[in-house]
């Protein structure tokens, strides 16, 4: 056996027995690759139907309901009080008519929020949910100015409350909105607001599937006349409103 | 002239092909090494306790989680958060069998002072109570 014959096979038998004693612990094999998660979530596009004059004045159902699946910090100070869901009585200054309106998330088609976001962490699902990713936002609140709807929030303290403990809260320095509770709906439940005002008898908050004709919400949007808060703005909301 | 004279010089082909199959051959070493440490080669016997009254099996084998628990632990989160898909799995697991966080997560964390921000947002009992106290036996790796 001449050296280059030699050099060869001690090569090959060292690759060989390196690569037989590799453990299999370098990656984490997963079900389903990322394209078949996104096309499973894009099936849905979730959008939200508000019926202003089935919302009985005095009602907080929906609101209480939100704060205790969601375990949103209230503090009793309005410096530091996070909202997911507002309760807002506006006037209207020519006629002085006054009226409740439910604020919220509007889960944009173009979210501006999304979109200035530096870490990526708030982003939109493929079906449609706005979502922040707690783990990686900054707490940079460029989010919260971009949002034309005022609803995000920052915490500036820790949350004391822990009424739902199967649902993370969120540590202080992080911005934070309504998600459509999105760990019920990928649940096939319902959020928690429109749970609690059919509980109540309103039922004047429709959730569902507006890629779906045939779907409650699909069938009342195209039925009545709807709006939604400053069209104008291209941003796309898909949270509808009757009787603005 | 003289260099390459002396790199053709039998002796110093002969240290160059010693240096060469050394070189070779010292990641397989390497690996043969500390592949050790992966494969159960020390007990953890009483140093991770747990209460087995429900715990039969964990969601991977002990040595992978052993070393990667937390690229484990990230592939679920990037399921849950970014694609919505909420598998069997989640931190409530660990929970259900290792029922207490100062015996389980933060022995070994704070022994080599890590600070984790899991649970300022996610719920995971502390030891205190008394029935976690009293079903607490001792990891062997008979029972693993």
């Amino acid at each position: 056996m001449d050296r280059r014959k030699f050099l060869k096979s001690t090569g090959l038998v060292i690759s060989a027995t390196s690569t037989a004693l590799q453990l299999p612990v370098s990656s984490c094999q997963m079900a389903s690759s990322g394209m078949d998660r996104k096309r499973k979530l894009s099936e849905n596009k979730w959008g939200m139907l508000i019926d202003l004059n089935r919302c009985s004045p005095g009602c907080t159902e929906c609101l209480t309901a939100c704060r205790r699946e969601n375990n949103v910090a209230f503090h009793g100070d309005e410096r530091w009080d996070v909202h997911w869901l507002r309760k807002v009585n506006l006037k209207d200054h020519q006629t002085g008519n006054k009226k409740d309106v439910l604020l919220l998330c509007n889960h944009c088609e173009n979210p501006p929020c999304a979109q200035v976001c530096p870490v990526q962490a708030t982003y939109k699902r493929e079906d449609g949910i706005v979502i922040v990713d707690h783990h990686r936002c900054i707490g940079c609140r460029y989010c919260m100015i971009a949002c034309p709807y005022n609803a995000r929030f920052f915490n500036f303290k820790e949350n004391p409350d822990w009424p739902n403990k199967d649902y993370p809260k969120r540590s202080h320095g992080v911005v934070e909105s309504c998600n459509f509770c999105a760990h019920r709906v990928d649940q096939g439940m319902k959020p928690a607001c429109v749970e609690a005002c059919e509980k109540s008898g309103n039922g004047a908050i429709l959730f569902g599937n507006l890629n779906d004709r045939d779907s409650d919400i699909s069938r009342k949007i195209a039925a009545t006349p709807v709006k939604r808060i400053r069209e104008d703005l291209g941003t796309e909301p898909k949270v509808y409103y009757i009787g603005l | 002239m003289k260099i390459i004279e002396m790199l053709t010089s039998d002796r110093s082909r002969m240290y160059l092909i010693g240096t060469a199959v050394l070189l070779i051959l010292l990641p397989p070493l390497f690996s043969i090494l500390f592949s050790s440490r992966y494969s159960s080669g020390e007990s953890a016997a009483g140093f991770l306790e747990m209460p087995d009254a429900k715990y039969k099996q964990c969601v991977r084998d002990k040595a992978y989680m052993r070393v990667h628990h937390m690229d484990y632990l990230k592939e679920i989160r990037e399921q849950f958060v970014r694609y919505g898909e909420r598998g069997d799995i989640s931190l409530s697991t660990c929970s259900g069998c290792h029922t207490s966080r100062d015996q389980f997560c933060d022995r070994c964390h704070s022994a080599v002072n890590l600070n984790l921000d899991c649970f300022g947002c996610h719920y995971y009992p502390e030891s205190n109570s008394q029935e976690a106290a009293a079903g607490v036996t001792k990891w062997t790796d008979a029972n693993s």
